[in-house]
């Protein structure tokens, strides 16, 4: 058995709020294993957010420690966190975050560049994830020029762009409407057969229900810690891993 | 490392902010340009006004300036002579400034009247007709207003007129002289109306005679190397005698216009002021306006340093195209300002305040460039400190 | 021996002094401030004056030291000056019997102008001139140099309106997203337009009042500086009311009209466009 993509052990991150401290997580253990696709859901405040930064490691814990591929985030100096991100991880956001003055296939070619990719292969593997998430004939559109589902797909081509390990997404569908949202469901289901490991934090019960496994938030705590039936994992595409 | 431009593309975002930002650092750029012009110009017009015919040093009454006085010197031709004979002098002529009248039917026109050694002068270059030969008595060299006041031309003759006696309004003396030339006088003021005779002549004219009187001498030392030991020698050998050279004569001249030269520095700097507030500013609101932009740029891997590149590419980008609009602008507007400060009364036509000189543009210009490098780091500074996760949680809220 | 500059039409020299005639007899000459501070001349002194640097020179004693009118014109040559009675200079120079000018004092009610004219038409060989016309003439420096920091000040007023325009649509640009949930819940553009606007104004007016008080500091050290520079009791900056009230009101009037075009730019833009979704 392959070991975990993350390990996560007693996560706890207080924030100062009007001079009184808020435990928006008290305590947090999870793994995840390669290929395992997993939903955190709960209501507003439990911290699924929360967990999302600190094992994406844009935020430190209070306590605690994370591990990504054996790398302890806390060990890291912030330019080798940053270069972990880079590599190591990807991020969808709820809103896109999209650089809207780049076009498409610029927004996703930005982490390859930072990377130090050369630029005919950076192309070339942006138009290759835009035509993975069905967007090829967009590719030099403005940012705003796209819908917002159109954008939250060039977001997952920017968050495929450098190969990660471990894929993140907060509320994926949150903008979205229902359609579309429909079709960003699809994409992720074909990202986890593809082999790509997933942590969606999500609100919208269709991306849990086809989780892996669904960890309950409350009130910063895991509740139920459930595994849901799944499909069996197939191999990426050779140039989407 | 690259962060593809968004840096700068950010910048054709919002067109009327950029288009301002880069009207307001090309209106300080010019103003900047000017002062700079300015506070250099002033001595290095001079000394080019100075040195315009290769006369390095002046003699002239102790403790006067050319010109600045009536104060004459007495022995002129014999001053001349024995100096015209040290080792190191090229050459060596009096110079005598005088008020006197040309005669045009009945009335009578008030002149300027210089006296010179037209074998060795550095006063005028002939524009049209002849020069003076130096034993020319009856010769007259006219300045181009002169000729237009009086009425002449080359080969008229013209009355001048001297010694007016103010009781009875009539002259001591009278001259008819032939006009042998028109000329434009170095340190005429605009429009002045100058005459120049012979020495001998304008003494005459102007009751100098006796003492053999002179305003000043004009010594040009054989190499411009030599010539403070030149000056040197003369005060050693003359000690009754004012001996100034370009340097001394473009000192006192700075201390006169002094406060131009402070005037310089002051707006000088506060353009430089005024460019670093604008670009901290912009920049500043336009991360303010970002940070969820540049926090989910940090969240996916993009390091402080691009982040930091861009933002100041941004500044840079807005300081080179306002400085060089800004540098077009300044040439334009010394130009005004040039007009406005040589109408000094007194001052030589050829003389400017504003000089635009490669070494001021360069200079300028990377002032600008290094200010408006130091304004953007911190709304750099600022971007690359973005807390990312304070950020993302606002930007969800 | 130092030169001093024209006085009445005399170049003077100031020789080295030595023993002469008896006290008595010796002529008076009155010394400016600076030039006996820097000549270490005291009132009682002697020294000689000349009108060349080869000649023995006259025996004159100090009898006064005084503050010069400060003039203008004359500062920036820092020449020295004294005074002596009109014979004496005469005597000293050669010319006995000869002037540069007259001075006339009127009786009250005659005006200068025709006094003038009478003299003009009535007397040979000169000219008479009222003070002020001579005056006019003798300040073309100083227009000159008016002219100049007029030209000065528009450059600034203009990079100042351009500077503050773009700070103005950067502050409300700011406030997009208030504007566009004010919008959302049914404030009128014009309620938007004004709040904005008085907001501009009132800036603007703090504005003023800063640099007032900063004018007022920068005039005060420019005269501090100059003077002590110059060591003259000349006032060289000089905030009148009208210069006030028109720095303010220009000041008042550029940060409303920008405060006004940031501002009709926000409200003319619609909601979703200013909330980012349209």
């Amino acid at each position: 058995m392959s070991p975990p993509v993350l390990v996560a052990r007693d996560l706890r991150k207080d924030y100062p709020m009007y001079g009184q401290a808020v435990h928006a997580l008290r305590g947090v253990s999870l793994e995840i294993a390669a290929g395992e696709y997993v939903a955190v859901v709960g209501p507003s405040g439990s911290g699924k957010s929360t967990l999302l930064q600190l094992i994406g490691g844009i935020d430190s814990p209070t306590s605690g420690t994370v591990e990504i591929l054996g790398t302890v985030l806390q060990s890291l100096s912030d330019r080798e966190l940053t270069r972990l991100r880079l590599t190591r991880l990807g991020f969808i956001f709820q809103r896109f975050h999209l650089l809207p003055v780049l076009t498409a296939q610029e927004n996703v070619e930005l982490p390859m560049a930072e990377a130090g990719v050369p630029r005919e292969q950076r192309r070339a593997r942006a138009l290759e994830l835009l035509g993975y998430v069905g967007l090829e004939h967009r590719a030099r559109h403005r940012a705003t020029q796209l819908s917002g589902g159109e954008m939250q797909r060039v977001a997952i081509a920017r968050a495929l762009a450098n190969r990660p390990a471990l894929l993140l997404a907060d509320e994926p569908t949150g903008e979205l409407d229902a359609a579309t949202g429909h079709e960003i469901l699809e994409l992720f289901r074909q990202l986890n057969r593809d082999g790509t490991t997933l942590v969606v934090v999500t609100h919208d019960d269709r991306l849990a229900e086809q989780a892996d496994r669904i960890i309950h938030m409350l009130d910063g705590h895991i509740v139920i810690p459930e595994r849901a039936e799944s499909s069996a994992v197939h191999g990426l595409p050779a140039s989407t891993t | 490392m690259s962060g593809l431009g968004w840096g700068l593309k950010s910048l054709g975002r919002h067109r009327l902010r950029t288009a301002l930002s880069i009207a307001g650092i090309a209106v300080s750029a010019a103003m900047l340009l000017d002062m700079v012009m300015l506070s250099g110009g002033i001595e290095k017009s001079f000394a080019e006004l100075l040195l315009a015919k290769g006369y390095q040093i002046r003699l002239t009454p102790k403790g006067t300036l050319p010109f600045d006085t009536d104060a004459t010197l007495s022995g002129a031709t014999e001053l001349v002579t024995s100096i015209r004979r040290m080792p190191g002098i090229a050459a060596a002529g009096a110079v005598l400034g005088a008020s006197l009248y040309g005669r045009r039917r009945d009335s009578l026109i008030t002149l300027f009247g210089y006296g010179i050694q037209p074998e060795a002068q550095a006063l005028y270059t002939v524009l049209s007709g002849g020069d003076l030969d130096p034993r020319d008595s009856i010769g007259v060299l006219l300045s181009l207003p002169a000729a237009r006041v009086l009425q002449a031309q080359v080969g008229d003759t013209v009355t001048l007129v001297g010694r007016l006696d103010p009781q009875v309004v009539t002259a001591a003396v009278g001259r008819k002289v032939i006009v042998r030339g028109l000329v434009r006088w170095v340190y005429d003021y605009r429009d002045q109306p100058s005459v120049g005779t012979v020495l001998p002549v304008m003494q005459s004219l102007a009751g100098k005679t006796a003492g053999d009187q002179a305003s000043l001498l004009m010594v040009r030392a054989s190499e411009d190397t030599a010539a403070p030991a030149v000056a040197k020698t003369l005060r050693q050998r003359f000690p009754q005698v004012e001996v100034s050279s370009v340097a001394d004569l473009v000192r006192e001249f700075k201390q006169r216009l002094v406060y131009f030269r402070q005037l310089s520095y002051i707006l000088g700097s506060m353009s430089l002021i005024v460019t670093v507030l604008l670009i901290a500013t912009l920049l500043t609101i336009t991360v303010n306006e970002r940070l969820g932009e540049i926090a989910t740029l940090r969240a996916i891997g993009i390091s402080r340093a691009t982040v930091v590149r861009e933002v100041l590419l941004q500044g840079v980008s807005l300081t080179v195209v306002g400085s060089v609009l800004g540098i077009l602008l300044g040439l334009v507007t010394a130009r005004y300002l040039d007009s406005i400060l040589t109408s000094f009364p007194g001052l030589p036509a050829a003389f400017s305040f504003f000089v635009p000189r490669r070494e001021s543009l360069i200079r300028a210009a990377l002032v600008l460039f290094l200010t408006g490098s130091l304004a953007a780091l911190y709304p750099a500074w600022l971007a690359s400190r973005a807390a990312i996760a304070a950020v993302l949680r606002a930007e969800a809220a | 021996m130092t030169t001093l500059a024209r006085h009445l039409g005399a170049l003077l020299f100031l020789l080295p002094a030595f023993p002469g005639p008896a006290m008595a007899q010796v002529a008076e000459v009155a010394v400016e401030r600076q030039l006996a501070r820097e000549l270490g001349l005291s009132v009682g002194d002697t020294v000689r004056l000349g009108p060349r640097p080869d000649t023995t020179g006259t025996l004159m004693r100090v009898s006064a030291i005084y503050e010069p009118r400060a003039d203008p014109a004359e500062i920036a040559k820092r020449e020295h000056h004294l005074r002596m009675h009109l014979p004496e200079l005469a005597a000293l120079l050669g010319s006995p019997d000869r002037v540069d000018r007259l001075s006339i004092g009127l009786k009250p009610g005659i005006s200068a102008d025709s006094a003038s004219t009478v003299l003009n038409r009535s007397a040979y060989g000169f000219r008479a001139y009222p003070s002020a016309s001579i005056a006019a003439e003798s300040s073309q420096t100083f227009r000159v140099v008016s002219r100049f920091h007029r030209a000065i000040a528009v450059i600034t007023i203009v990079a100042s309106a351009v500077f503050v325009l773009c700070i103005m649509l950067l502050k409300v640009e700011e406030r997009r997203l208030d504007a566009a949930v004010m919008r959302f819940v049914g404030v009128r553009r014009r309620t938007i337009f004004g709040a904005l606007l008085l907001e501009a104004i009132l800036v603007a007016a703090l504005g003023c009042l800063l640099g007032t008080g900063l004018a007022y500091l920068a005039g005060a050290a420019t005269n501090a500086y100059y003077r002590r520079f110059f060591d003259t009791v000349l006032t060289f900056s000089v905030i009148t009311p009208d210069i006030v009230w028109f720095s303010v009101a220009l000041s008042l009037v550029l940060g409303a009209v920008a405060g006004a075009l940031a501002a009709w730019r926000l409200v003319q833009t619609r909601p979703l466009v200013l909330w980012g979704r349209g």
